[in-house]
């Protein structure tokens, strides 16, 4: 008889998890003498706006999030990726990692292959890339091959990428240079309240469920508050375990640039906190999470980035419903459950991404959808209920135009205690959600704050 | 595949729906928790209600979503006027967009906190089961 019980967590993608954080002080000082110049992170803009902060993926490298990447990748790895969603030593990996840099400050630099650049991050001394290669891309080219085509990806791609689509823009927002090379952090940045009690690095993720005894996990995506429908979908998909549901249900909320009108941050993963100071799923068995990653909304694409992450922390399960991680009708809206029930073939997976050389452990939980019936009383699973015509369907912008209205949400919808973190959150940064001004600020605010630390004299001039 | 327009339907409206045959097309939502009415909009028609204002969109279900709450005051105005919940209603409401531009630019800029008593919430927060690393 096959065992069908599951007594370890799965290992990391690629084998090892990355840690590339340096956190003795001295060990710092002596890499940054190696540095031959200083650069300031820049936010990435679209029409002035930022959409992008090169720093998060820094974190995400160098903390594991992205084993076995470890820093920005050189050109044949670019293409790879963009070819075959692999990287060069065939583990699966979605999108281009990239630090770009302009022309001109390039020529200021003044740096090439073999040399070590500081990054400065706040005004403070935050990573080192070691750069291997400099070369060129032509970021429009690069956005439309990571997210596809109609012509080239016909499964699922219905209209060609443009403008209105977030990620899109990130992608054509790149500077044209390219510095490819190993990132490592040399002054490990303090987590701002309230992010730093849901910092979860791989490597503490891992030690956390093992103190709790958890071997089967089943990851929750979010960028959103959770609504009734989220809960009840995630109580539901950790049904899915060995001999028993799931151990743990975490939620891993991605957090970076968002578009005005979005909630902030802040209030989404307290509001996923809230499901469990007030009891809705007692909190042994419920974490709420978060990787920063400036969310690219590629759907399929998408969820393959999702898998990398939450396998390196631990986790055996990812829920994927209708149109996850999706930003207008791009694709189909079935396309990340298309990818992980047969694969999609011009994306590189003949088969789903688990059963695929180089692929995942995770294993994915395809989820219909839940509404709200009337008649069974109950958020009901979409292909259990055939009440017809009197069922309610969720929708987060739906939700968002209550508020809008100036109308509370009933508790069908929201959970009294979420609706009050939202408030808590609006009293703060007022109204829109994610307005401009709270925009431009968290971009300086960041996350994090970072120590300071002395430059070495030679990177003083 | 045809859009959809929704409009909450509060007390206030529902009494100025009273007694019209509009009133038999509110239906319940959430269980009676929430009642609307729909608009089943073309295609074309419901993108241009989308190009009108930078946050619509179409959201999964097919409706137009995220527009200002001073259009959907517009919308409603329009349905009460023409007694009516054909595309029409959505195509006078867009032709009279001009008129509600100070709400909407107001709508944008801010918004009332609602006045609720969240101390409970603020209270669970103290004692938060996950610690700083």
């Amino acid at each position: 008889m096959p065992e069908v019980r599951i007594k370890t967590l799965p290992p990391p993608h690629g084998g090892k998890l990355v840690d590339r954080v340096v956190r003795d002080p001295q060990m710092a000082r002596k890499l940054m003498e190696k540095c031959s110049a200083v650069y300031d992170i820049k936010p990435t803009l679209f029409k002035g706006n930022p959409v992008r902060n090169v720093y998060r993926e820094i974190m995400s490298v160098c903390y594991g999030f992205f084993s076995p990447v470890e820093g920005s990748m050189t050109k044949a790895e670019l293409e790879s990726v963009l070819e075959k969603r692999r990287l060069l030593s065939g583990w699966v990996f979605p999108y281009p990692i990239l630090f770009d840099i302009s022309e001109e400050d390039f020529k200021k630099l003044g740096v090439g292959a073999g040399d070590w650049l500081l990054l400065r991050l706040k005004g403070e001394p935050f990573a080192i890339l070691e750069i291997d290669e400099v070369y060129e891309i032509t970021p429009g080219d690069v956005a439309v091959r990571t997210f596809g085509t109609p012509d080239k990806n016909p499964e699922v791609v219905k209209v060609p990428f443009d403008q209105k689509h977030t990620g899109y823009n990130i992608y054509c927002s790149l500077n044209p240079i390219i510095l490819a090379g190993k990132y490592t952090i040399i002054n490990e940045p303090k987590l701002r309240p309230p992010f730093d009690r849901f910092w979860y690095p791989p490597k503490r993720a891992r030690e956390e469920f093992e103190k709790r005894g958890w071997t089967t996990v089943i990851a929750h995506q979010t960028r959103n508050v959770p609504h009734t429908g989220h809960e009840a979908l995630m109580k539901n998909a950790a049904y899915i375990g060995d001999i028993k549901p799931c151990d743990g249900i975490v939620v891993n909320a991605i957090i970076g640039a968002k578009r005005i009108g979005d909630f902030p941050d802040e209030a989404i993963v307290e509001a996923h906190e809230m499901v469990h100071l007030a009891g809705y799923i007692k909190p042994e068995r419920h974490m709420v999470t978060f990787t920063l990653w400036d969310m690219r909304y590629g759907n399929p694409i998408e969820s393959l980035i999702h898998a990398v992450i939450r396998q390196n922390m631990g986790i055996s399960f990812h829920m994927f419903g209708r149109d996850h991680a999706a930003l207008g009708e791009y694709y189909d809206i079935y396309a990340t459950q298309i990818l992980w029930s047969k694969g999609i073939p011009s994306f590189g997976f003949d088969a789903p991404p688990n059963e695929v050389p180089g692929g995942f452990y995770i294993r994915p939980q395809n989820i219909a959808e839940f509404w709200y019936c009337p008649k069974c009383g109950e958020f009901a699973y979409s292909e259990n209920c055939n009440h017809k015509g009197i069922y309610s369907r969720y929708s987060g912008s739906f939700i968002r135009g209550l508020l809008n209205e100036g109308l509370m949400p009933p508790p069908q919808i929201y959970r009294p205690e979420v609706y009050k973190v939202v408030v808590k959150w609006w009293q703060k940064f007022g109204y829109p959600f994610n307005n401009e001004k709270y925009l431009k600020e968290r971009e300086e605010r960041l996350e994090v704050d970072l120590p300071h630390m002395e430059l070495p004299a030679h990177l003083k001039k | 595949m045809a859009k959809f327009f929704g409009v909450v339907i509060d007390d206030k409206r529902m009494a100025a729906l009273k007694g019209t045959p509009l009133e038999e097309k509110v239906e319940p939502i959430f269980g009676g928790a929430l009642r609307r009415l729909v608009i089943e909009v073309p295609d074309d028609l419901g993108q241009k209600v989308i190009d009108q204002f930078t946050k619509a969109r179409f959201d999964a279900r097919g409706f137009i979503e995220e527009t200002p709450a001073a259009f959907k005051r517009l919308v409603f105005k329009k349905i009460v006027e023409k007694k009516s919940l054909g595309p029409e209603v959505i195509e006078a409401a867009v032709a009279e967009i001009p008129s509600i531009k100070d709400e909407v630019a107001k709508e944008d800029r801010e918004l009332p906190v609602p006045d609720i008593d969240i101390s409970d919430v603020l209270e669970l927060q103290k004692n938060p089961v996950q610690k700083p690393a």
